[in-house]
């Protein structure tokens, strides 16, 4: 009785923990003055399909259709650099922010469970990224398309897109999040990861390719168009694609779980000065 | 008394570097001054008592309970960090009831509470201000307002009175003894001897990561008061005034140093000799430009009673 009794108060103060840091890293990361520059920055593709969509319009005639743009250049500037840019610094800074900023006392003598304290920043974090690339992917891929917006087939492909994408920044923030609580220097490594491991590793033939997590995000979409950019040689060997969702859910699970764990043995040491 | 906080031979060491080192202490209510030098081992020990540190060695308990990872007892406990640091995109209003969120106050209380507090602690005018436009007074006083703004019964305050101006410094002083006279424990910790006597009679003194002493403040005070005393003078005729110095009783040693303005001396009985230097002033019809203590601080005090032991 006591045994259960003891489960359901720690059960609710987790609960009750992972709802009051979820709230206040919402509300924080809306007010942050960086998280202001992210959203900027996550707005590039919108530029650059602005800037696509105006020179076809300039010059008429266009070689490639606005979906094939959209979907070789756009959609992999998002898959390749911005997913990977925004998961880094909101993954690592779940742990780092505290640290760096000096801010840790004031979260960790509050009644928060650790690992309820780690879980809700995440959602809090990986929601706000969510949602930062989700605006600009659709916006991106209207302008791309706008003069096919009546074809509701077109639809399936941002949808399709989309879930890729947040599969990815799902993914990629627990990764973060876990080098976030075991590297002093974890913006350092996971620049290295992302722009040095995954994109070359993707690209290597057989089963290499399937150390990367961006090939499990690319064998859940069509392969490549080839047409005009007969210079690229690089295969992918796809993973079916249910079996490609699978090994994402669980390395985020995983990340997660490990992220939990360490946080909560491990003890911060905050310099005084 | 209920004993609040109990360690047993606690120590803590960062990687081969020793921040405490056997610390066995009781504390209950009411104000408790902790004082050392700076890198004594003060903050440590707060931030132990607090649960941000895990033990290395020996125990802590706070109310009875282990501390370290045990967030059930965090609510009875409000921490005020010597770093000045903040959420520096919050208002003072938002930092203060989102702390309070943090505590599982509903939206409402917090924001009653919220208002009391910064009403309290004179920041209700500009609550609505971002903290990164704060002075270093209003930042101190928002930091003790997030560390007792629930009402905890043990109020941690790692230097609270960095920052403050004379005013601000009353006030926070005459806060923490009321707190004590309400029941509740407060540990203050300060490197300023002064400071700690203004709140309590009651002090831990710690240093080199060991406590060296505790009890009442008057133990200390007798230490420091057979403590000689170095106090540097400077006037217009140094050596007609050194001249006056060696005939009185209190002084042991006067010396001249390369300011060909200033005299120093060395005495036991500084209150006393103070009393006495007016009198000399007026009576040589000297004008002084300085009188400076350099050993004042509470570093020399503690070198001088380690030698002493």
């Amino acid at each position: 009785m006591m045994a259960i009794s003891l489960r359901e108060t720690s059960r609710a103060n987790f609960l009750i923990s992972f709802r009051d840091v979820f709230k206040f890293y919402s509300f924080l990361g809306i007010h942050s003055r960086r998280h202001k520059l992210f959203f900027l920055i996550a707005l590039l593709p919108v530029f650059m399909a602005v800037i696509f969509k105006s020179s076809q319009i300039i010059y008429g005639q266009p070689r490639f259709s606005g979906l094939f743009i959209y979907s070789n250049m756009i959609m992999m500037f998002f898959l390749q650099f911005l997913i990977l840019l925004l998961a880094l610094f909101f993954g690592t800074s779940i742990c780092r922010e505290e640290i760096e900023g000096k801010t840790l006392p004031y979260i960790v003598t509050r009644p928060i469970n650790k690992i309820a304290f780690i879980l809700g920043k995440y959602v809090a974090y990986t929601l706000l990224v969510s949602l930062m690339v989700v605006f600009s992917l659709t916006l991106s891929f209207v302008i791309m398309n706008v003069n096919r917006l009546g074809d509701l087939g077109i639809y399936k492909v941002l949808v399709r897109d989309g879930g890729v994408l947040l599969l990815g920044i799902w993914c990629y923030a627990a990764f973060f999040t876990f080098l976030g609580v075991i590297l002093k220097k974890a913006i350092f490594f996971g620049l290295i990861f992302s722009f040095g491991w995954e994109n070359v590793i993707q690209y290597f033939p057989g089963k290499t390719q399937k150390l990367a997590i961006v090939h499990y995000l690319k064998s859940l979409l069509p392969p490549l168009s080839q047409e005009g950019f007969p210079f690229l040689l690089f295969r992918l060997e796809p993973t079916p694609p249910g079996e490609a969702v699978l090994i994402l859910l669980g390395l985020m699970i995983l990340f997660l779980a490990l992220s939990c764990g360490l946080y909560s043995w491990k003890e911060f040491i905050i310099d005084s000065q | 008394m209920t004993v609040v906080v109990q360690t047993e031979k606690l120590s803590k060491y960062y990687g081969n570097v020793l921040g405490l080192s056997d610390v066995s202490v009781s504390i209950e209510p009411g104000v408790v001054g902790l004082l050392g030098p700076n890198g004594a081992g003060k903050s440590t020990f707060l931030k132990l008592i607090t649960g941000q540190l895990k033990p290395s060695l020996g125990r802590i308990l706070v109310f009875g309970q282990r501390v370290w990872n045990n967030p059930v007892i965090y609510h009875q406990i409000g921490y005020c960090p010597e770093v000045d640091t903040f959420f520096e995109d919050l208002t003072g209003w938002q930092f203060l009831t989102q702390m309070l969120r943090l505590h599982h106050f509903s939206p409402q209380a917090a924001a009653k509470q919220a208002e009391e507090m910064l009403d309290f602690l004179h920041l209700s005018q500009d609550k609505d201000r971002l903290i990164r436009s704060y002075s270093r007074g209003m930042r101190q006083r928002l930091k003790i307002a997030q560390a007792i703004a629930h009402d905890p019964r043990l109020i941690i305050l790692d230097e609270p009175l960095n920052g403050l101006d004379p005013l601000g410094r009353r006030k926070v002083i005459r806060l923490i003894r009321q707190m004590g006279e309400a029941g509740k424990t407060v540990i203050v910790s300060s490197h300023v001897l002064p400071e700690i006597e203004a709140m309590t009679k009651r002090i831990i003194l710690i240093h080199q990561g060991k406590v060296f002493a505790q009890g009442n403040i008057h133990y200390i005070r007798e230490l420091i008061d057979t403590h000689p005393h170095i106090i540097s003078i400077k006037c217009d005729r140094v050596r007609e005034l050194a001249a006056a110095l060696v005939k009185e009783k209190e002084v042991i040693k006067v010396f001249f140093t390369p300011d060909p303005h200033e005299v120093q001396l060395e005495t036991r009985q500084r209150d006393v000799f103070f009393e006495r230097l007016q009198q000399l002033i007026l009576d040589l019809h000297l004008e002084v430009e300085a009188i400076t203590s350099p050993d004042d601080n509470l570093q020399a005090v503690f070198d001088y009673l380690i030698g002493e032991r």
